[in-house]
């Protein structure tokens, strides 16, 4: 009895850091297979709501939704090299599309976010088609001017959108619950993680790769290396629309906060901190900077300075963040 | 023999510097040509257009009767014609096996499974002699070793032609023999014709069948390996004072 009264009393995250070192650990010592790791932490990832408390439930569902934002950005810059800054953006794409139509014309939350995830695809595709010749810095900065565009248009046209005041917006489920959100949450950032799984480790993945280290010489071997491009946008700005529209109907307001260029910032620094072009670099950093971020609470806007400055030294000395880390050690203990 | 490559008139200027002037050539199959002259000769820059990488101001450029004036360096590739870079541009962080598959993806067929694919890719390792370094990241290569990765992923695309652009420089002469020797290999054992840019004189008089001589741009004579180096132009604008 003494032993469970301890437990309860520590909090949320630690809960949860324990129980995943434990299954590293155990994992590491028995030289275990990665899918029986796998399907422990599937298993493990059914019990939040039973044993979280419903704050930090609430902070594991921000974080399930970071974890669909920064994959699926890193399968676009980190996989193909497109360092896109308009991926909050599309992820305000299908927040807005999907909560409008609820507000306006009544559609189920469910078909708008359907419509958020194409409509953020449609304008991936775009957007990608007007990026075609760019690479580098040009890129990134066409990309940041779009999100701009669309956090100004969205906070002025405050008839549609309320501007900053914000959207009140339908939930997903008729009875609010937030163990249903996190079970919705888990299971599409699951799905989206098992599809770049697949993706990444077939064809796709190796002329992804391809393109990323040297255009030229993709285009010189047969890839087309523009429709290689263009895919990787328009797939990623529909897992960003995905994301983004769950995340509207779960918040229930949405505002011009979601496509701003701090939300993109964030979903970078998880990126880049967990590590760039590996799969399970952007979920590591999104559940660690996620949870550090209920800690810095206090602090406000500052806490995207200091991830801003984290993944500055992180980029610095250890580009491969920590998975690049974790790889290195492995091979040479 | 039938020509497989054809420019005519062919010209590229970048601003004020003409790169490539008004030069015709040709390939036929089976041949292997040398492409010489001094640095800045506009060599790599007629591989470029040949390649796609941009077009040429004037002149055409078909590929067994096929204009490729208009074509993607991708579609190219896949009508054929493979190349080799001056610069060494292998996948750097990208395992040998992986820098190979590229080859093989590229070529855009349908139809053959990820097992044979990767069995093929082996075994293109096998023949230029990277078998052992399949899992290594092409980044911790040698030099050479890089060159050899370029071939491969080169002959994976499966080409009529492959262009091979100073394969030879910065290798020592046993290495040399050894690139020579799989020249000759990828020559005698896929049929494919070359066409080679090189600066080391002793292996390209020995392994060409006809070289071609540009300087400034220009296409200053064409002909058997011994009677190009016997020409006064060619000694003049190529050897220089050291060698004349």
């Amino acid at each position: 009895m003494k032993h469970r009264e301890k437990w309860k009393r520590v909090d949320g995250p630690a809960r949860i850091f324990v129980l995943i070192l434990s299954l590293v650990v155990w994992n590491e010592i028995m030289d275990g297979k990665k899918t029986v790791f796998l399907i422990l932490l599937l298993i493990l990832a059914i019990f939040p709501p039973f044993v979280l408390s419903q704050y930090w439930l609430h902070v594991m569902i921000i974080s399930l939704f970071y974890v669909m934002m920064a994959s699926s950005w890193n399968l676009l810059a980190g996989f193909t090299g497109q360092v896109s800054f308009a991926h909050a953006a599309f992820s305000g794409v299908g927040a807005y599309l999907s909560g409008m139509l609820a507000v306006f014309l009544g559609l189920s939350p469910w078909l708008g976010i359907a419509a958020g995830t194409l409509g953020a695809a449609i304008l991936g595709l775009g957007l990608g088609f007007l990026c075609i010749r760019m690479g580098g810095i040009y890129l990134s900065l066409t990309t940041l001017g779009f999100s701009e565009i669309l956090r100004i248009v969205i906070t002025n046209e405050d008839h549609w959108t309320r501007g900053t005041m914000g959207l009140q917006i339908p939930g997903l489920f008729a009875a609010y619950s937030k163990t249903s959100y996190y079970f919705a949450f888990l299971f599409f950032a699951v799905m989206m993680l098992v599809f770049i799984y697949w993706l990444i480790r077939s064809e796709w993945g190796v002329t992804f790769r391809a393109v990323l280290n040297d255009e030229i010489a993709a285009s010189a071997s047969g890839i087309n290396t523009i429709r290689v491009r263009i895919l990787a946008f328009t797939l990623t700005s529909a897992m960003a629309g995905l994301a983004g529209g769950l995340y509207g109907h779960y918040l229930m307001l949405i505002t011009p906060d979601i496509p701003s260029l701090g939300q993109m910032f964030l979903v970078l620094a998880m990126a880049v901190i967990g590590g760039m072009g590996s799969f399970a670099g952007p979920i590591i950093g999104s559940f660690i900077l996620e949870f550090l971020s209920e800690y810095i609470r206090t602090w406000g806007e500052y806490h995207v300075l200091l991830y801003g400055l984290i993944a500055l030294a992180m980029a610095r000395f250890a580009p491969e963040g920590i998975m690049g880390l974790w790889a290195n050690k492995r091979r040479n203990p | 023999m039938s020509v497989l490559i054809e420019g005519k008139n062919l010209s590229k200027s970048f601003g004020g510097l003409t790169a490539v002037k008004e030069v015709d050539f040709h390939l036929s199959e089976g041949e292997i040509v040398g492409l010489i002259g001094p640095n800045g000769a506009g060599k790599t820059t007629l591989f470029n257009l040949i390649t796609g990488i941009f077009p040429p101001d004037t002149g055409t450029l078909s590929f067994r009767g096929e204009s490729l004036l208009e074509r993607k360096p991708f579609e190219i590739c896949r009508l054929g014609i493979g190349r080799t870079f001056q610069i060494v541009r292998p996948f750097l962080k990208m395992t040998c096996l992986e820098n190979v598959l590229v080859g093989i993806i590229g070529r855009g067929e349908k139809g053959q499974g990820k097992g044979e694919k990767h069995e093929e890719a082996r075994e293109i390792l096998q023949v230029i002699g990277l078998a052992a370094h399949e899992q290594r990241l092409s980044k911790d290569l040698t030099l050479i070793e890089k060159k050899r990765l370029e071939m491969a992923r080169a002959l994976a695309t499966k080409p009529r032609v492959i262009l091979l652009d100073e394969v030879l420089a910065g290798l020592n002469p046993s290495e040399i023999q050894q690139a020579l020797e799989l020249i000759e290999r990828i020559r005698s054992q896929f049929r494919i014709t070359l066409f080679w840019i090189e600066h080391v004189m002793g292996a390209i008089m020995k392994a060409s069948d006809r070289v071609v001589v540009l300087d400034q741009g220009r296409k200053i004579k064409e002909g058997k390996p011994q009677d190009v180096v016997t020409d006064p132009g060619v000694i003049e604008a190529y050897l220089g004072e050291e060698n004349a």
